[in-house]
């Protein structure tokens, strides 16, 4: 899952990168708002959070210009301000949810993660398959109750697969959405995260669709 | 200071007054000395009718009566006298003198003398006396006297008049100074009573239907309402900027100390400080926008844009958990609150209400027959006990105390309408059983064609 993260407050966009990185979620930061646009415009982010003060171009332009640029990426907006007024300019034109500042990570992870399911159209936070279940929200992965170690890597990809289980996804597309905008991308590595899931998931798990890419099938 | 009204009315009648005595005192003296100079010329005429009948007669002195044959010679006490005097002493008179007489020569030269005296019946008459020379060379004093009691009588009668008429005149007068002040401060009142209704005025007041005279005032009333209005735009606009300031600092420390507990540091205090500063932060500012409202002039919003947005707003919070938003109100309803407080309200109350909502929330918005907006709010959550409810309704206690359920939120929502001069009032929800946060707002009449 692939977030961008658009704050021009160093420490702050660093927090926050920090948090959901250690959450298994692939972390861009732009830190002005023509920047957050051309990133928003041109990546295919899972979740773009957009603080409404952002220099160069505000965030509430961004979001309007995504809006209209026909981006349907799920928009968290994050402001310092008081006011309701900014708050409901940001959901009106066309935020999924808000926060303001000061907010708990925890608060914000969760924010995430809830929009990154929604738009998944999954209800409940913990995926499950056959013996396999995925808890979106400590990414704990376990096979018939048994914890299961995973890297972050490996994770990022069941995630994703889990995140749009019934559906085939690419490698491409895979790689899209665990890889940061300037990462190295390999998409052999894909099939290496790939078989190291079945190794430690069980091979029935996730499904190869030769030459087209991965699909976890029907999930509870 | 004394009213313009009374000033106007004030000098106006004194200057009436002043123009009325003067033109009384100076048309009754030119009208007097005509009467005189008529009377004068009436009593010279007889004066010479006198001395041609006694030049004529002068040698049968017995006919001087029927020469001199006035009739108003011949009524006692006419008022109208005649008296002839011979150089021998002997004296003729006019029957309507009676046994009286008038008086003796006043000098002896040939000039005609005219001078006032007590008539045979003691009323004042004026006479005029001549020494005439007649035939033998002899010189006879005739005089002529006429009582002064008609020239008094018609100076009465002129005066009556002359004040009857100034009397009217004055009226008139009064009365069109009156109706003229009442005109002319006409556009004064007007003004005034647009002032003191300011409130309805978005587009301030309309200088063009004001006279010249006064438009420069109504244009600097304007200045000061638009000047008022950018103040409070710009304090608002400095108090967020000084909230955006702070808080991200405090969403850094706040971080901090999150990463700090997870290392097993107890940050617990200084959690609280945080916790202490960012509330008291919120308090603070959410009292200067209540505290800065009184002075707001001039504002209205529109509810089906602000309610609209409010709606799109909460209707995609209220997905996000899973809940129903449904707002209904009617078109066209405007209420005399800026917008940025109108959505101040309504986000703070309406975010409450989904907060404590197990599945939904209801805004209606409609209007009393009397113009005033009712703004209802309605969930389905736990509500809040009826002697809790007492206490939240209570001004300026609850911005102190943060209960479940009546938070910061409710509190700056009933200082904000409260600064308004609207009511908010709670209760339980009939239909879904949580809270209903009932609200009467002013209404903003319709806004100005122009």
């Amino acid at each position: 899952m692939r977030i961008l993260i658009a704050e021009d407050e160093p420490v702050l966009a660093s927090q926050l990168m920090k948090t959901l990185m250690s959450e298994g979620l692939t972390v861009d930061v732009a830190v002005d708002g023509a920047e957050a646009q051309y990133l928003g415009e041109t990546e295919p982010y899972d979740v773009i959070i957009l603080d409404l003060g952002l220099p160069i171009r505000d965030g509430l332009t961004v979001l309007r210009n995504l809006r209209s640029g026909g981006s349907d990426t799920s928009i968290l907006i994050l402001t310092a301000r008081n006011d309701w007024t900014d708050r409901v300019d940001g959901l009106d034109a066309g935020a999924d949810d808000y926060l303001t500042k000061p907010f708990h990570m925890a608060e914000l992870s969760a924010r995430v993660r809830a929009l990154i399911r929604r738009k998944a159209g999954k209800a409940t936070p913990v995926f499950s398959k056959d013996d396999v279940t995925f808890d979106t929200r400590t990414n704990q992965v376990m096979v018939d109750g048994i914890p299961t170690n995973l890297t972050s890597q490996e994770i990022a990809v069941l995630s994703y697969l889990f995140h749009n289980s019934g559906r085939l996804v690419s490698r491409s597309e895979l790689s899209d959405h665990i890889y940061q905008h300037d990462g190295d991308r390999d998409s052999n590595t894909i099939a290496v995260f790939v078989n190291r899931l079945r190794k430690k998931l069980g091979s029935n798990l996730i499904e190869t669709v030769r030459g087209r890419g991965y699909v976890i099938k029907a999930t509870a | 200071m004394t009213s313009l009204r009374a000033r106007a009315v004030t000098g106006g009648i004194l200057w009436a007054v002043a123009i009325i005595v003067l033109g009384l005192a100076g048309v009754s003296s030119y009208l007097t000395s005509q009467t005189q100079a008529r009377f004068v010329e009436v009593l010279e005429t007889r004066h010479s009718q006198a001395v041609v009948a006694v030049s004529n007669n002068s040698d049968s002195t017995s006919d001087l009566v029927r020469a001199i044959g006035d009739l108003v010679y011949q009524v006692p006490f006419s008022g109208q006298y005649w008296q002839v005097e011979t150089d021998l002493g002997e004296v003729f008179a006019s029957p309507s003198l009676e046994e009286g007489r008038l008086p003796q020569p006043f000098s002896f030269d040939d000039e005609r003398v005219s001078r006032g005296f007590t008539g045979p019946n003691g009323e004042a008459v004026l006479g005029i006396g001549q020494w005439v020379p007649v035939n033998d060379g002899a010189r006879w004093y005739v005089q002529v006297a006429s009582s002064l009691r008609s020239f008094e009588e018609e100076q009465v009668v002129l005066r009556n008049t002359l004040l009857t008429a100034f009397a009217f005149v004055s009226f008139v007068g009064v009365l069109g100074a009156l109706t003229q002040v009442a005109v002319v401060l006409q556009p004064l009142n007007k003004l005034r009573k647009d002032v003191s209704g300011r409130w309805e005025l978005e587009d301030g007041l309309e200088v063009k239907s004001y006279p010249i005279e006064v438009a420069p005032l109504v244009n600097d009333i304007n200045t000061l309402m638009e000047r008022n209005r950018d103040i409070m735009r710009r304090s608002r606009r400095q108090a967020a900027d000084l909230a955006h300031a702070i808080k991200t600092p405090s969403a850094i420390m706040r971080n901090e100390l999150d990463n700090l507990m997870m290392d097993g540091v107890d940050v617990q205090e200084a959690n609280d400080a945080l916790d202490r500063l960012d509330a008291q932060l919120k308090r603070s500012f959410a009292r200067m926008r209540a505290d800065g409202t009184d002075a707001t002039v001039g504002v209205a919003t529109e509810l089906d844009t602000a309610l609209g947005r409010m709606k799109r707003a909460f209707e995609a919070l209220a997905r996000n958990e899973g809940k129903a938003f449904a707002a209904t109100y009617d078109a066209g309803l405007r209420v005399r609150m800026d917008q940025s407080d109108f959505e101040e309200v309504m986000g703070n109350l309406l975010d409450n209400a989904l907060k404590w909502a197990a599945s939904e929330v209801r805004l209606e918005a409609g209007q009393t027959p009397d113009g005033q907006i009712t703004i209802t709010i309605s969930d389905d959550g736990p509500g809040i006990p009826k002697e809790e409810i007492a206490k939240a309704t209570q001004s300026g206690q609850r911005l102190d105390t943060s209960k479940p359920g009546t938070g910061l939120g409710l509190a700056i929502a009933h200082d904000l309408i409260h600064a308004y001069g609207g009511k908010i009032l709670l209760s339980k929800d009939e239909e879904l059983g949580g809270l209903a946060v009932h609200m009467r707002l002013p209404f903003a009449s319709a806004k100005r064609a122009d």
